[in-house]
């Protein structure tokens, strides 16, 4: 069963030429493990600020942040560290593979952390390749794949370590339509055959609707979480 | 830690990462030939013999000391033998832009003074009998193919023959020294065939002495014999400067200047630059990396795994750096050795010099790789990832 998210009375702030500009503010909500939440609001609402707290890319200025049974609030920057490794896996809008490295040695990169073999490290990269399609362009580097195919082996390398939660900033912004979609629909391919959760941070409703749920933020505080129609 | 990143990394920037390690390469070889000068240098003073005692003109080297010294100091108690050195400072006609040294020397008592100079050819009977002969280096012989019983025609510039023509010297003996006391570049012959052609209007220049070579009997208290002699002469004609040879050999070097110092600032300037390099292409790297850093930090890198691997990558650089120029010093060294031999016999890489060379690498490494290292350790990824939309 995939990890529960919980975040309680968050609040984070930021100083902004000299002012506190608070982007959370006392924010509440429960997600569900092993479900796919689409994440949308206006500019400003919070939505990246609480996707790198769930990712324990940051701390909270109060409040908790629960992933599973862990208080990510309570761990320092080297523990915060290790569970990331273990645990979340991230797809950003601009891909961000490391240009030097081939697809196969990017998926393999978080495995390095693990205390797995080279030989079982490369087999298990080239088995998420596989599964997001790109069996045959594993030796190919980022300058040589398209927009797609690079968000495809970013996923690759978020799932490589089997975490359970994979958090998604706008990850089909920077693909065109059809291609946005084969993400979307791959991400959804994750949610459903392996339970990962996934939350997805979003401007673009048609992308929301990949989502079993919507959870609508607005000036830090949650507004809505909507169940969506298409989905089960 | 991503070793395979560490190397796509360096080879990610092929141009910058080959100018980085040209440039170090250089830097430590050019430390190295500058050690390995002080080395030499250093060495042959150590060589110098502690029974030899040389005494020049208190004024200067280059003020002549009259004949009639040697039999005066032939009366001081200790000294066993004394040997007369002259610079001749010819040419030789078939190679007017090489140079060696020859010296005009008292031949019976010459080679039994220096006990390191061992006759691998030849005859240096035969030096001593004929009035023309000469008994040359090694490396001087191999240099121009001479064979014993060649004659090897010299221009005078100082001591210049009145018929106009060369001197003409007939190899009697080959010499091989291991020590860096006496090089194997020089030509020695008889001082009385200077002297006769000077006394007979055979040539024309300045009849006297440079140095007076003393070797004293064991047992003999060398400051006893330095004192005597410089004070035996403290009235003139000319006033003398009695001196071991470690300290004559350390007064001519001294004559270009303090050589060593200059060398070892020379030497530190070129680590500074060179260390600036470095660090220049590192800050570069650093920044061009930041988003990559972000991301080994979203995926679980540590601040001090990030931080290594910019340390690592300008070791990486400057250890390629390093092989490079100790491999190119290690080429040079004998080329080197033959070109400074007539006034740097002792020049030579030993394990010190190439432990150094390496040293200097790693220093500059890791203390050009803190500084980007240290500001990637404390990138938060977040920053990271923002820094480039």
């Amino acid at each position: 069963m995939a990890e529960a998210i919980q975040l309680r009375s968050v609040t984070k702030a930021y100083q902004r030429a000299g002012e506190s500009l608070r982007v959370l503010d006392e924010l509440e909500l429960t997600m569900a493990g092993g479900t796919f939440y689409a994440l949308m609001g206006p500019s400003g609402s919070g939505k990246t600020t609480l996707l790198n707290l769930v990712g324990g890319l940051d701390h909270a200025d109060s409040g908790t942040v629960m992933v599973g049974s862990v208080d990510l609030t309570q761990l320092d920057g080297s523990e915060l560290a290790a569970w990331r490794a273990g645990n979340v896996g991230f797809v950003f809008q601009g891909f961000n593979l490391l240009p030097v490295l081939t697809a196969r040695e990017n998926v393999e990169l978080p495995l390095q952390l693990t205390p797995l073999s080279r030989r079982q490290r490369r087999a298990q990269a080239e088995r998420a390749l596989q599964l997001v399609g790109l069996g045959d362009r594993m030796d190919h580097k980022p300058s040589e794949l398209s927009g797609g195919q690079e968000q495809r082996v970013a996923i690759a390398r978020a799932i490589a370590t089997d975490p359970q939660v994979i958090l998604a900033d706008e990850p089909t912004g920077d693909l065109d339509r059809s291609t946005a979609a084969a993400v979307l629909q791959l991400l959804q391919r994750l949610n459903r055959e392996l339970g990962k959760t996934i939350l997805m941070v979003t401007h673009d409703p048609q992308a929301a609707d990949y989502a079993d749920k919507v959870i609508h933020l607005d000036k830090g505080k949650l507004g809505r979480i909507d169940a969506n129609p298409g989905r089960g | 830690m991503p070793w395979k990143l560490l190397w796509r990394n360096v080879l990610g920037h092929p141009v910058r990462s080959l100018l980085t390690v040209g440039a170090v390469a250089v830097a430590v070889f050019l430390v190295c030939v500058l050690d390995a000068v002080t080395s030499g240098l250093t060495r042959t003073l150590n060589a110098a013999s502690a029974n030899r005692l040389l005494v020049q003109s208190a004024v200067s080297l280059f003020v002549d000391l009259p004949l009639s010294y040697q039999q005066k100091m032939a009366s001081v108690p200790g000294i066993e033998a004394i040997c007369k050195w002259q610079w001749f400072g010819g040419r030789y006609e078939q190679d007017k832009g090489g140079f060696f040294a020859q010296f005009g020397i008292d031949a019976d008592t010459f080679l039994p003074s220096y006990p390191e100079m061992k006759i691998t050819r030849g005859s240096y009977d035969d030096f001593t009998k004929q009035r023309t002969a000469c008994c040359v280096g090694d490396e001087l012989a191999d240099k121009y193919g001479w064979q014993v019983g060649q004659t090897v025609p010299i221009m005078g510039t100082i001591f210049e023959r009145t018929d106009g023509r060369p001197w003409e010297f007939t190899i009697a003996a080959i010499y091989h020294s291991d020590s860096p006391a006496v090089d194997n570049q020089t030509m020695w012959f008889q001082f009385d065939y200077l002297r006769e052609s000077l006394e007979q209007g055979g040539a024309e220049g300045p009849l006297g002495v440079g140095v007076y070579m003393l070797r004293m009997a064991p047992g003999t208290d060398p400051v006893a014999v330095q004192q005597a002699v410089d004070a035996m002469f403290e009235n003139g004609p000319q006033r003398v400067q009695t001196t071991t040879e470690a300290e004559f050999n350390r007064q001519f070097i001294s004559m270009l200047g303090d050589v060593p110092t200059l060398l070892r600032l020379i030497g530190g300037a070129v680590l500074f630059a060179i260390f600036f390099a470095v660090l220049n292409t590192m800050l570069m790297a650093g920044r061009e990396r930041t988003r990559d850093l972000g991301v080994m930090k979203a995926l679980g890198f540590t601040d001090r795994a990030t931080g290594i691997l910019l340390v690592a990558e300008s070791l990486l650089l400057c250890g390629l750096g390093a092989g490079v120029g100790i491999g190119l010093g290690l080429l040079a060294e004998a080329p080197f050795a033959v070109a400074t031999a007539a006034f740097l016999p002792g020049f030579g890489f030993d394990e010190r010099t190439l432990l150094l060379g390496a040293g200097i690498a790693v220093v500059v490494g890791v203390v050009a790789g803190v500084l980007p290292g240290r500001r990637a350790a404390r990138l938060t990824a977040i920053a990271a990832l923002r820094e480039v939309g």
